[in-house]
């Protein structure tokens, strides 16, 4: 640490590049936290958890027993064990005995984007509800056609405020706060709507993942769906993905030759021909047309093959979009994890290790771009995966029921998750015992032990 | 301090970033364009070297810096991209000799994440495209028309993750980039793709190379006829194109720059991390390549980039060091090496810690900075003041006096220089040849020393010695006249101007004397109660050659006074307190005012000055100034220092060959120099050899000592860290202490403790073991200076690094890790002292920058900005009183006063926060506010308080206070913090000058200084640009009243109130 500072002081690596090592040495580091507790006052499972966006410093948690707790997770509301353990009590809880509270689970809770000051439950009571969080009064009701389970607000919108939400019902529905009216509804899907995620380029692109297994795309100015991600159509033989690569090394070595002449004046065709020529000729042909004619004709009517598609064999039980905007990431009831190029909507092929997930719930997934893991709640274990080669780099072992959500503070590297067995967990980056007295005792009971 | 404050730079950025040479300002003129970070500087290729023609400020931080010459152009245009996601392109104008932007535009994207190697800019060699790598798995490209105009941009995606690099081909039909990346299992591979621009799209290139070496790092495109790319590692160099692959191994080294010699790319000239020089040849029969070669030529600063010049001429451009110019020889000199260093150029980067101090105790702050890297480390006495340009200099030992004279009275020039030992008198006069050479003057007594000379009417000459006043003709040079001292006294200081003198002899007799031609009458005498020490009669009323009134400063009494003449009679007596002496004194006028002045020098080096009244001799407005060497006027009284040590005497020489230079007799030295009519920065460079980390000063010792750590050998990796005694006069090292193997030095400070007289240095460190990510252990050590050597006299072990040390409260408080820690400094029983921890405090991420005031702790933590604690006495207890929940990666924290404290952070921002001890709820209390942001564009390593110039009594600007910052670039920078009604006045005058100085490029002013992170960005608050606002000087008439109109003040009331402001710096 102090050799990257030194380098830093002298300009040797760039302030970017120190700040995204000791974030990915911090986060390689996680661990369950051994001075930081989030009490939880819930007393059924936890089904949601975020961060607010503007100063990730008050974590919202959503339960069965249909209550919402906002904690400050920046501060702690008092310490134990010497001082060394900080509590983080909830700073407010909502539940039943709230007035005008859910009567079901929450199955989602959200802060509004832009500031604390308003957050969005959705209950299986049918119920999305808006909170003033200062007074904690409900400000707005929506009554959807069935169990909500799950909303969203777009990080980016500057020009609209939708809560997007995904229910029982086939239809998605976009409940606006500004008029407290639903906005639209986007019809497409055949199932009810297990996952609903916000673009992070495109505050107008909302991606919804369904029971029947499909992953579709929204743009909210246009009718109809503009993509439905098709779990067999691939980028590869184009250009070798990530992990193919070493496959396809000889191939580019064996390559070069005939290539290289291909510099000197002779058209592309035959290199192409030749990609074709690697097993892949209806994917490679039918690239360019994908992705220039999927946004023109998609809409209103796509065809029907296309419409058809599915990204998961199951339900799609959770998505997370990349904070950089280039790729999407699915759960589903398949047990599967899937990763996807947007720009092109290909399923990338990357492997994700064997995993079984809850099938009967959403999950919530959280990333963390700076190293490029994804967390991933895999029965009562919290799994960390590598993006690029779907390997397990990490688990957090520590709940005794199935985990339900999982969330990522990138400012402080730590992860929150929660389960069935109603706990909220922190993990942090380990730190190392700088209390004096500790190493004193340990080093006495060296002596005794001889 | 206050909250509205001016940021302004002191010493500009060094740091040579980018170079290229080309034919920008002429299609025949040679020109080598050179990035400091942020700002450009183009130069010309002359017979005498390097002739600067342009230095322009860039709004940003430049990421590439590329020369093109699009498709029938006659020269060469400018690309610059800066870390903002700004690029322009440039084009030279001959006729006024400013930037013309040909383009300019914003390439940033809503999707992506910045590149962590850097960003990449590139040109294709035919001008089809321009290439840039700005966010991860993207690549844009911008597209030229037929024309050379730019087209609309557009991302082609990459696959590879790691780009390392990324360059074109030359000589392809289609544009073609090769692209060096490093895949997830850490392995490293070049691949080509060709750009095809109707499609958006990239092709598989003609060929790929895989499994390189572990450390290649470096493209180097090599143009027609060969092409291809050569790869650079740490231990091979590879050659690579479609059909040839050659390999060399080399010595294990990085290379840092390269610099192509030849057109046809047969020869590169490549820098390591070492500061070595190689040249790599292509041996090739034709257009086929055999093989390469690589030859050590030298040795010079650690490259950051090399720009071949022509004729052998090279530019090393260097981040860690002096940059250079250097000629490579075709033979080897006697150490072997070809380099021949011609010319260097300053670098005080990267300024990794310095300190404030007033080495001569003259009340004006130095900068003594640890600055460079590696072998080119070194420290960096800067100072403020005026500089005195040596043009002769003659070796003369023991000089007691020098006075200039003319041949005759209306000659315009000094022709003679006396020169007065303690038992000769010699005379050098300048001969036809401009020459100084020893003359004599017969009717001069050359056997004894001379107390006093000067012109005087009718071509006549005054030498006073101790027995009599010669009046000698300057034309003849014989001896005229001579007054002779009564038997039994001698004269013991006299002075004199061209019509009168005034003498004094032991006893305290004053003789007053007026000159006629050819003759010395004594008009006056009179015994005054005390010996005199001083006199003069300065003529300074209406008569240029005789004066109204003498002063005269006396022994004993320790007085001034002023008499009249010729009656001899007192006017005034000013007694001036203490017991210092006055040695000289000085009646004057400057130009362009009408006030007088009387300036008394004391014994001691302080100065008084007095204003005087012509009419009536009344003295009024006294003044005492610090230790000084020169005085400046500019309508008020400035004093500067001037960058010369242990001057005995000097005297005006106006000679036609030195016109309106000084001669300055100095410890066995004469030299004659010219003084610079500005005030500016001077910088003495003390070169280590080693890498000094952190510096502390020493006032009770005079010394300096420093944490710094030395390379073995330029190959081996193993370093040894060292804490260095320094003596402040001389920088010698005088005493080492060596740390153990893996011991860091992290800080240094030198305190005292309660109960304990002693003064000591305190030195934190860590133990960097290569298997812990962070230290797990580390060391207070405490070490007195004895005899000039360092005694350590205790040492404590700590559970981490530590990072800090700060003195508090009489005891220590230490950063270590997570921890802040306060120390007690104990009395043990057997005599000896330990530090005994009294409290601590947890809770920080890495508490790394650490001040304090009062009972007040400021931290600035590794990601978590600033926190404010608090010490309690009575409970000795550490508390958090309130932090700010932004998560900033901190770089430096101060304290700017008990409410307000400033910060600098990992993205090259500034900013303050508000204590807010009124806040009505907890929450309110809890948290720092900020109220001050702005966009530096430089990473702050250190700020200290202090001031870079002399804080005169009499100037405005002499009450603002000032924090000092040094930043990685070598800039040295002024934070200031002005009163409201100056803040509100130039903020307005700001907002003027955004609208008529346009950036270069077109780049945006206000843009460039909003503040900006990952997260967000924001308009720049409470912090004004002094840089912007002190460029008002530097407009056109007609510009200056266009703003003067806009803020509605006049011309001269803005320049006179931005010229207060330069005094700042």
């Amino acid at each position: 640490m102090w050799k990257e500072i030194g380098d830093r002081e002298m300009g040797k690596i760039r302030p970017n590049s120190f700040s995204s090592w000791i974030k990915s040495n911090r986060i390689s580091n996680l661990q369950l936290s051994n001075n930081k507790d989030i009490v939880s006052p819930h007393r059924g499972s936890i089904n949601s958890l975020q961060v607010d966006l503007t100063e990730g410093r008050y974590l919202l948690s959503g339960a069965s027993d249909a209550s919402a707790a906002v904690y400050d997770v920046q501060r702690a509301t008092n310490y134990e064990g010497n001082g060394l353990i900080a509590k983080h009590k909830c700073l407010f809880s909502v539940d039943k005995q709230h007035g005008k509270g859910h009567k079901y689970a929450i199955s989602s809770a959200i802060w509004y984007p832009v500031d604390t000051g308003l957050f969005v439950t959705g209950s299986y009571d049918h119920y999305i509800k808006v909170w003033d969080t200062n007074t904690t009064q409900v400000v707005m009701n929506f009554k959807m056609p069935g169990k909500v389970y799950r909303t969203a607000m777009s990080p980016l919108a500057t020009s609209h405020m939708l809560i997007a939400a995904g229910t029982e019902d086939v239809q998605v529905r976009l409940c606006d706060i500004a008029s407290g009216a639903f906005a639209h509804t986007l019809s497409g899907h055949r199932d009810g709507v297990m996952t609903v995620e916000w673009s992070t380029s495109s505050e107008w692109v909302l991606i919804t993942g369904g029971c029947d297994g499909a992953i579709r795309f929204w743009d909210i100015r246009r009718a109809g769906c503009f993509l439905v991600l098709d779990q067999s159509q691939s980028q590869l033989g184009r250009r070798p993905p990530v992990l193919a690569r070493s496959a396809a090394n000889k191939v580019s070595v064996s390559k070069s030759l005939s290539a290289g002449q291909n510099s000197l004046g002779k058209p592309r065709a035959p290199q192409k021909k030749y990609a074709n020529g690697h097993g892949m000729k209806q994917l490679t042909i039918g690239r360019m047309p994908a992705k220039s004619s999927a946004r023109q004709r998609l809409h209103p009517g796509m065809l029907s093959i296309q419409d058809r598609a599915t990204a998961h064999y199951g339900a799609v039980t959770g998505l997370k979009v990349t904070d950089d905007g280039m790729y999407l990431l699915s759960a589903g009831s398949d047990s599967r994890i899937k990763l996807w190029d947007l720009e092109s909507g290909y399923n990338t092929l990357v492997n994700f290790e064997m995993v079984r997930l809850q099938t009967s719930k959403a999950i919530q997934l959280a990333i963390s771009q700076e190293t490029a893991q994804v967390f991933v709640p895999c029965m009562t274990v919290v799994k960390a995966f590598d993006i690029w080669s779907g390997k397990m780099s990490l688990a957090f072992r520590g709940h005794y029921e199935s985990v339900n959500c999982c969330w990522f503070s990138s400012q402080d590297q730590e992860l929150y998750t929660g389960g069935n067995d109603r706990q909220i967990l922190v993990w942090s980056p380990c730190e190392p015992m700088t209390d004096d007295t500790d190493t004193a005792h340990t080093k006495d009971q060296d002596n005794w032990s001889d | 301090m206050s909250v509205w404050n001016y940021v302004v730079t002191a010493h500009k950025p060094t740091n040579v970033t980018h170079s290229c040479v080309g034919n920008f300002t002429s299609h025949q003129e040679l020109n080598l364009i050179v990035a400091k970070c942020t700002r450009i500087e183009i130069s010309l290729l002359t017979q005498q070297g390097l002739q600067p023609m342009l230095d322009v400020p860039i709004y940003g931080r430049i990421a590439t810096l590329e020369l093109f010459r699009p498709h029938g152009e006659m020269q060469d245009f400018l690309f610059i991209a800066t870390e903002r996601y700004k690029f322009c392109v440039l084009q030279w104008d001959a006729e006024t000799s400013e930037l013309i932007t040909r383009a300019m535009g914003d390439v940033s994207d809503r999707i992506g994440r910045p590149t962590d190697n850097g960003q990449i800019g590139i040109i294709d060699p035919d001008c089809r495209l321009i290439g840039l790598h700005l966010y991860d798995g993207l690549f844009k490209v911008i597209p030229f028309d037929n024309k050379g105009q730019l087209k609309e941009a557009f991302n082609i995606r990459l696959e590879e993750l790691q780009v390392l690099d990324i360059k074109f081909l030359y000589g392809c039909l289609k544009p073609t980039i090769v692209v060096l990346y490093q895949d997830n299992k850490d392995a490293r591979h070049v691949k080509t793709y060709e750009v095809a621009l109707k499609e958006k799209d990239f092709v598989e290139g003609p060929w790929s190379q895989n499994n390189l070496d572990n450390g290649a790092d470096l493209l180097i495109p090599v143009p027609p006829p060969l092409c291809g790319v050569l790869i650079i590692g740490e231990e091979t160099i590879v050659y690579c194109s479609a059909n040839t692959f050659k390999a060399i191994p080399i010595k294990p080294s990085i290379t840092k720059a390269y610099g192509r010699v030849d057109a046809d790319g047969s020869r590169y000239l490549l820098g390591d991390h070492a500061g070595l020089l190689h040249l790599l040849v292509i041996t090739h029969e034709k257009e086929k390549v055999t093989g390469l070669k690589i030859e050590l030529l030298g040795e010079t600063s650690i490259a950051s980039t090399i720009s071949y010049l022509d004729n052998a001429f090279v530019f090393i451009g260097s981040s860690y060091g002096d940059s250079q110019l250097i000629k490579l020889n075709l033979q080897p000199d006697a150490k072997g090496s070809f380099v021949e260093v011609l010319d260097t150029y300053v670098n005080l980067g990267p300024i990794v810690d310095f300190c404030v101090v007033d080495l001569e105790r003259q009340g004006q702050g130095q900068v003594v900075t640890c600055s460079g890297a590696y072998k080119d480390g070194s420290l960096r006495i800067v100072r403020n003041g005026i500089g005195i340009n040596e043009q002769a200099s003659v070796e003369l030992q023991g000089m007691k006096g020098m006075w200039s004279l003319r041949s005759s009275t209306d000659d315009p020039f000094d022709t003679f220089l006396v020169v007065s030992f303690i038992s000769e008198t010699r005379i050098l006069a300048m001969n036809l040849e401009d020459e100084l050479e020893e003359t004599e003057i017969d009717g001069f007594n050359s056997q004894v020393q001379t107390l006093f000379c000067h012109d005087a009417v009718y071509n006549q000459l005054v030498q006073v010695t101790s027995s009599s006043v010669r009046l000698v003709s300057s034309i003849s040079r014989e001896l005229r006249d001579e007054w002779n001292a009564p038997s039994g006294y001698s004269i013991n200081v006299a002075t004199a101007n061209a019509t009168q003198i005034l003498l004094a002899t032991g006893g305290g007799h004053l003789v007053y004397l007026e000159i006629n031609d050819g003759k010395l009458t004594e008009v006056k005498h009179v015994q005054l109660e005390y010996e005199i020490s001083c006199l003069d009669i300065n003529p300074i009323g209406e008569n240029p050659n005789s004066s109204q009134l003498a002063a005269v400063g006396m022994w004993t009494d320790i007085s001034v006074r002023i008499f009249s003449l010729p009656h001899l009679n007192l006017i005034t007596k000013e007694q001036l307190g203490g017991e210092i002496i006055p040695r000289s004194v000085l009646l004057c006028t400057f130009e362009g005012v009408r006030i007088s002045y009387l300036l008394c020098a004391l014994g001691d080096g302080h100065l008084l000055n007095f204003q005087l009244n012509l009419s009536n001799g009344e003295l009024t407005d006294r003044k005492k100034i610090g230790q000084l060497s020169f005085i400046v006027s500019n309508k008020k009284l400035l004093y500067s220092n001037v960058n010369l040590k242990e001057v005995g005497h000097m005297c005006p020489f106006n000679s036609a060959a030195f016109p309106d230079s000084l001669a300055i007799a100095k410890e066995g030295e004469l030299t004659i120099g010219t003084i610079d009519d500005i005030q500016k920065l001077h910088i003495r460079t003390i070169p280590l050899g080693e890498h000094a980390r952190r510096i502390c000063h020493q006032e009770q010792s005079r010394t300096f000592a420093i944490c710094s750590l030395k390379n073995q050998s330029s190959a081996d990796e193993s370093e040894m860290h060292l804490i260095r005694l320094i003596d402040d006069q001389t920088f010698d090292f005088i005493s080492t202490y060596p740390l153990d193997t893996f011991e860091y030095g992290c800080s240094i400070l030198s305190c005292s403790f309660s109960d304990d007289t002693n003064v000591y240095y305190c030195v934190g460190t860590a133990y960097v073991l290569p298997e812990e990510n962070e230290p797990t252990k580390g060391r207070i050590l405490v070490f007195v200076v004895e005899d000039g050597k360092l005694q350590l006299i205790a040492e404590k072990e700590t559970k981490g690094a530590v990072y800090t040390l700060n003195a508090f409260n009489g005891k220590l408080l230490a950063a270590i890790n997570q921890k802040i820690q306060l120390y007690k400094w104990m009395l043990r029983e057997d005599g000896t002292r330990e530090f005994q921890s009294e409290c601590g405090h947890h809770g920080h991420i890495l508490a790394l920058y650490v001040q304090t005031r009062g009972d007040f702790i400021v931290v600035g933590d590794l990601m978590k900005s600033i926190s404010l604690l608090i010490y309690k006495h009575e409970e000795g207890a550490i508390e958090e009183r309130a932090r700010d929940y932004n998560a900033n990666w901190m770089s430096a924290v101060e304290i700017l006063d008990d409410d307000i404290y400033l910060g600098a952070e990992n993205n090259f921002n500034l900013f303050t926060v508000r204590k807010n001890s009124e806040g009505t709820t907890d929450e309110e209390r809890g948290r720092l506010e900020v109220v001050g942001e702005y966009h530096l564009g430089e990473f702050v390593n250190r700020f200290r308080h202090g001031s870079l110039v002399m804080r005169s009594p009499d100037s405005d600007v002499g009450q603002i206070p000032t924090v000092i910052f040094g930043t990685v670039n070598g800039v040295i920078g002024v934070v200031a913090s002005l009163p409201h009604e100056q803040y509100i006045f130039l903020e307005k005058l700001q907002s003027s000058l955004r609208k008529v100085i346009k950036g270069v490029g077109g780049l945006s002013h206000e843009q460039w200084r909003s503040f900006n992170n990952e997260k967000r960005t924001a308009e720049a608050k409470i912090f004004l640009d002094g840089d912007l606002i002190e460029s008002f000087l530097d407009l056109s008439r007609g510009k200056m009243e266009e703003i003067s109109k806009a803020v509605n003040v006049s011309v001269e009331e803005l320049s006179k109130r931005v010229e207060e402001l330069t005094r700042l710096h």
